[in-house]
């Protein structure tokens, strides 16, 4: 075992001493650009892995869980409430109350959750919108 | 490439009035077409190598296209790359199919990319550099194609990272290994379209 | 490259576990949204608790409500009239002896018998309209100068020198409620459980093997701006302009409005205040945001120290964000590129 992890060892030593023996070597330019392409890459970590994309979303009615949907499609919902019926739009991906009974509108305001943990209520007319994703950032939300 | 074409024609015209056809050819078509099969392969090689992601491909025919642009110039290279792309897929039997959509948009996005970039001064950019925006303007066409005609869903944002990762890290390895090429060739015509 | 899927897999694997013992329910009382989140206990025992606090909660909220039919309202009505001192129950002359205590702590900051100027503002309704904004009738409510002061309390029943006092308990009684949540969760012998009454948040043990974490709302998207554990016994409690308001031609009136000038508070878009354990620890996490969202800004720092507040934090409306040398410590934000905004005060 050990004799053959050696030489193992020594084999892919030698290959990689062979490939990179007077490797050309970036000019300033291209320290640039790779810099520029590390940061590019980080940053895209960050914005886009951030928080999961939820794949489905519950919709709730008072204490009442109307059902998990899919993110996935593009329908709309109409969905009864308190006050009325609240125009729920799904859209590939992404999911907004598109139009609410309410006065103020706030639910509609919120536009358009595609992340998972996002939330947007019709206060008066008792529905929420929640995405789910595999895991939640957080228990509860503080507003 | 484009001389022989033109000889074709000409010789067309003979051949109708029931003479042999002659294609000249240079020494440098036989080069460019050896090239080309060189990428085609490479291309098919890679397509039979399972990736962990869709998508995520070392893409060691571009280095082909790359070489290319460097010994022959940019309508050269421009050349091999689309003929790689439309070859390869009837070979593998996706001609128009989604693959080959996706197979040509980053074509199509990273040639843009190296007849924009190919100007850049050699003394400060290598190959290295035009291989990695090359690679990132690939992904770039790619991701386009699938958020707007594939996969029209917002989740494929999640996907940018990774690619953009591979680009990165591919575009690297290509640009050194088509440094390394291009030092070793005949240096007399070498970048006589500059 | 190869580690992706396998990475991609483990992760999949953690959500494979066996179910917590955690039961959630979703109600709206309190004319708002509250979340009740109970931890090891059977979903029966579960069920039942958080019904029992729902009711309490429908019953407070019956009972102290600003606009409708209430024992506040009656309290209102009499103080109004400037009749015979009105009977008041034990607990709500409790409730107006703490209040009282907080508003002059707050110098009048946090002041609930400002009804009047509420009412004139349009926020004692369900349903928030603009408004045609009176200079010379809010400056006549401010003249009117009602404070908890006025109130006396004497052998079960409450009379006021002022009859322009009008009790809103709208800023105290979310916070009372999570207190009087604790309490009954404790009485059932509950040891984990977290309880959200429109926003406000209290907890209580642990979420498993892990602290209790909650999300702070970003003031203008509906997504969290940040995160922090919220240890057993801690509450927090977020004053918003986005919670409650109107829209005249762009310009954001809303509901925390400063009892000196008449007018809603207009620099500030949310603060947060972190309150560590004791008895009324959901009341503080209530009250205590109000007098900051309204101090001066040179003032806040000083003005969250007299309400005895070490962790809170200030998004202004520019979007510049400030904190509390201690609240610093236990924020994490969402967005690595928020901590740009942010400015920390010295300890």
């Amino acid at each position: 075992m050990w004799l053959l992890q050696s030489m193992l060892r020594n084999f892919s030593l030698n290959l990689t001493k062979n490939l990179f023996r007077q490797q050309p070597k970036p000019l300033a330019g291209d320290w640039l650009i790779i810099l520029i392409g590390v940061i590019s890459v980080i940053w895209m970590f960050q914005q886009f892995w951030q928080t999961a994309p939820a794949s489905q979303f519950k919709i709730r009615q008072g204490n009442h869980i109307i059902g998990i949907f899919d993110l996935n499609q593009s329908r709309d919902l109409s969905i009864k409430g308190a006050k009325g019926e609240s125009q729920i739009s799904i859209q590939n991906g992404k999911v907004r109350f598109k139009q609410s009974p309410c006065n103020n509108q706030y639910c509609v305001h919120q536009g358009w959750l595609n992340r998972a943990g996002q939330v947007a209520i019709c206060l008066p007319n008792q529905i929420s919108l929640q995405l789910l994703g595999a895991k939640n950032a957080y228990d509860s939300l503080n507003y | 490439m484009i001389r022989s074409i033109i000889k074709f024609k000409a010789s067309a015209k003979n051949a109708i009035n029931n003479r042999t056809v002659l294609i000249e050819t240079t020494a440098e078509d036989h080069k460019i077409a050896q090239l080309t099969a060189l990428a085609i392969g490479l291309h098919l090689t890679e397509a039979i190598i399972p990736s962990p992601l869709p998508g995520v491909k070392p893409g060691i025919a571009n280095i082909v296209t790359l070489y290319v642009l460097y010994q022959y110039g940019f309508k050269t290279a421009a050349w091999v790359s689309l003929l790689r792309v439309f070859a390869s897929s009837l070979l593998l039997g996706q001609f128009l199919s989604p693959t080959f959509m996706l197979s040509l948009s980053g074509a199509l996005l990273s040639l843009a990319c190296l007849w924009l970039t190919q100007k850049l001064p050699s003394k400060y950019f290598s190959a290295i550099s035009l291989s990695i925006l090359a690679a990132f303007s690939h992904i770039a066409g790619q991701l386009l194609v699938v958020r707007f005609w594939l996969i029209p869903h917002t989740g494929i944002v999640y996907l940018i990272p990774i690619f953009s990762l591979t680009a990165l890290v591919f575009g690297v390895i290509n640009g050194v290994i088509t440094t390394k090429l291009v030092k070793i060739s005949p240096a007399d015509d070498v970048r006589k379209n500059f | 490259m190869r580690l992706l899927p396998l990475f991609a897999f483990c992760l999949l694997l953690t959500s494979c576990t066996s179910p917590e013992p955690i039961h959630n329910t979703q109600s709206y009382v309190f004319g708002t949204l509250v979340d009740i989140t109970i931890y090891g206990e059977s979903e029966e025992e579960a069920q039942e608790i958080a019904g029992e606090i729902i009711r309490d909660f429908q019953d407070l909220h019956n009972r102290l409500h600003a606009w409708r039919a209430s024992e506040i309202k009656s309290l209102n009505l009499s103080f109004k009239r400037s009749n015979l001192p009105a009977t008041v129950k034990p607990d709500v002359a409790a409730i107006i002896s703490d209040a009282t205590a907080l508003s002059i702590q707050s110098k009048g900051a946090f002041n609930p018998a400002i009804g009047g100027l509420i009412n004139y503002w349009g926020f004692q309704n369900d349903e928030l309209k603009p408004i045609k904004i009176d200079d010379h009738k809010i400056n006549e409510l401010v003249k009117h100068n009602p404070h908890m002061v006025d109130i006396a309390i004497k052998n079960g029943k409450a009379s006021s020198s002022n009859p322009h006092v009008q009790l809103d308990l709208g800023g105290y009684a979310k916070g009372y409620a999570l207190d009087s949540a604790m309490q009954t969760l404790r009485q059932h012998g509950v040891r984990n459980a977290l309880i959200n009454v429109g926003g406000n948040i209290i907890a209580m043990g642990k979420h498993g093997d892990k602290p209790w974490r909650v999300g702070i709302q970003h003031p203008r998207k509906p997504s969290a701006i940040a995160t922090l554990d919220l240890e057993s016994g801690w509450a927090i409690g977020t004053s918003g302009d986005y919670q409650r308001y109107f829209m005249i031609k762009n310009k954001r009136y809303c509901h925390i409005i400063d009892p000196a000038t008449g007018y809603p508070v207009t620099d500030v878009q949310a603060v947060t205040v972190l309150i560590p354990p004791q008895v009324n620890a959901g009341t503080l996490s209530d009250v205590a945001s109000k007098p900051i969202f309204i101090a001066k800004p040179n003032l806040r720092a000083e003005t969250a120290k007299e309400m005895g507040v070490d962790n809170f934090m200030v998004i202004e409306s520019d979007d510049k964000i400030i904190t509390s040398a201690a609240m610093a410590k236990r924020i994490t934000w969402t967005d690595v590129a928020t901590a740009k905004y942010v400015t920390q005060l010295q300890p």
